[in-house]
């Protein structure tokens, strides 16, 4: 039983650093980033461990995607309060997301993966980094991008969700063995969680010398 | 996508990093200017009341001593005379202390309008006797003011009748000075021994004419000089204003 597979791997480093520069770290955001951490990395083991013994670990996916999307829609609005304060673009992604969230539980049933919610809030995800991007480039200021936490972690979230509603809308093509077991898609998947998380743990080291910078 | 969307941002905010850091400089060397200006007006200040104080008030009381020193009181009608005309040194010398007060309020004299502040300089001018001068001045009833150019307004003109004064040999000034559609036209004409413009600009040195185009450029003016070598010289400054 592999139970520290690539991902939990990523997963548990990226938590590690987390850990080390937000632990003092007083804003809300920085705070929920470090609990989202360790539920990515309980969950992840957890889902892994089951998934060793052929236990049926869908619904605990199923469960973590409420809170992917509910900490990614705060993170966003985190990230887009700086430039705006418009909120009903994103009040409307959030009940949209909830609406397909739960009419998907009782039209495919809980055990069955929802596919659908991760593919729409995906799309949601990569609009609203365009345009954070977008009012970043429109404001008159300019922000130290090599250093600014907001920046990359809004970077990761625009490549990690682009690249999974790529890989959704190519699924059929990529579902394609390499490596003898290991499919084109888990690659992708694990590339993707390798970039998600790489750009996170630096806008976390970057958010920790902002703190330490504004002290 | 996303890698081009990021190379693109940066270049961007790099860009826009140059562009605010232009604009900040810009306005550092305003500022800068603005303090050297203020400076140059304060000077110029203190050089006429130091000119007029020897050369003027200083005579006045001078004459005043030598006047009440040759009072004869066994004459009294002679020394009623010297009296009197000693009280009416002491009277005009009091007149010309009023003068110089008023121009040690400096940067205030630019703060009553611009138009005051021109015609305070003219005055200066009047007086020294050396000029005929034919004045225009229609920017007494100036609504809008521009503190900031002002100051700036005033320097380029006390620098102008300093060029006059001390290389043109001139005796004819004409002045002329209005607001036309938001823009400050500023106007001196005089008949002195003129130069080769081109010729002083390409050098880069001599009469302060570099110092005029700088601070012209930094309030968006256009300064229009025509001179030949014994034809005199016409400038021309118009600004916008405010």
């Amino acid at each position: 039983m592999l139970l520290f597979n690539p991902i939990v791997c990523i997963e548990l480093t990226c938590l590690a650093v987390a850990v080390v520069f937000l632990i003092k770290d007083k804003t809300l955001f920085w705070r929920l980033a470090l609990c989202y951490q360790i539920l990515v990395f309980t969950v992840e083991l957890a889902g892994s461990y089951m998934g060793g013994l052929g236990i049926h670990n869908l619904w605990l996916y199923n469960i973590f995607i409420f809170f992917e999307a509910s900490f990614i829609f705060y993170g966003i609005h985190h990230c887009l309060k700086i430039y705006t304060k418009q909120k009903t673009a994103l009040i409307f992604g959030l009940i949209l997301t909830c609406i397909i969230y739960f009419s998907s539980f009782i039209i495919r049933g809980f055990l069955v993966y929802n596919s659908i919610t991760i593919s729409v809030m995906s799309v949601i995800f990569v609009i609203f980094t365009l345009y954070y991007y977008y009012l970043l480039l429109k404001d008159s200021s300019f922000i130290d991008i090599r250093t600014n936490p907001e920046f990359w972690w809004i970077a990761g979230v625009l490549f990690y969700y682009f690249g999974s509603t790529i890989s959704n809308i190519f699924y059929d093509v990529l579902t394609i063995n390499i490596f003898g077991h290991m499919s084109l898609t888990y690659l992708i998947f694990v590339i993707l969680c390798f970039i998600l998380y790489g750009l996170w743990t630096y806008s976390y080291i970057c958010r920790a010398k902002q703190r330490k910078l504004q002290s | 996508m996303p890698i081009f969307l990021m190379m693109y941002i940066r270049s961007y905010n790099r860009h826009k990093k140059n562009h605010i850091l232009e604009k900040e400089n810009m306005r550092r060397e305003f500022e800068s200017e603005m303090l050297q200006t203020r400076i140059e007006v304060q000077e110029k200040t203190m050089q006429t009341i130091a000119t007029e104080l020897h050369d003027n008030v200083g005579q006045l009381l001078s004459l005043t001593t030598l006047t009440l020193n040759s009072v004869n009181l066994n004459n009294s009608e002679k020394a009623a005379q010297k009296i009197e005309n000693s009280l009416s040194l002491v009277n005009k010398s009091i007149k010309e202390l009023r003068e110089l007060a008023k121009l040690l309020h400096g940067e205030q004299i630019v703060e009553t309008g611009i138009g005051n502040a021109i015609q305070q300089e003219i005055n200066w001018l009047e007086k020294t006797g050396t000029f005929e001068l034919s004045v225009s001045n229609q920017l007494f009833d100036l609504k809008e003011t521009s503190p900031d150019k002002d100051l700036i307004i005033l320097r380029l003109l006390q620098e102008i009748i300093n060029n006059i004064i001390k290389h043109a040999n001139a005796t004819i000034i004409s002045l002329n000075f209005y607001h036309d559609n938001h823009i400050l036209h500023l106007s001196v004409k005089e008949n002195g021994v003129g130069f080769n413009y081109e010729r002083i600009k390409a050098k880069k040195s001599g009469m302060g004419l570099n110092s005029i185009s700088k601070r012209i450029e930094m309030i968006n003016g256009k300064l229009i000089l025509n001179s030949a070598p014994n034809n005199g010289t016409n400038i021309l400054i118009e600004i916008p204003y405010p």
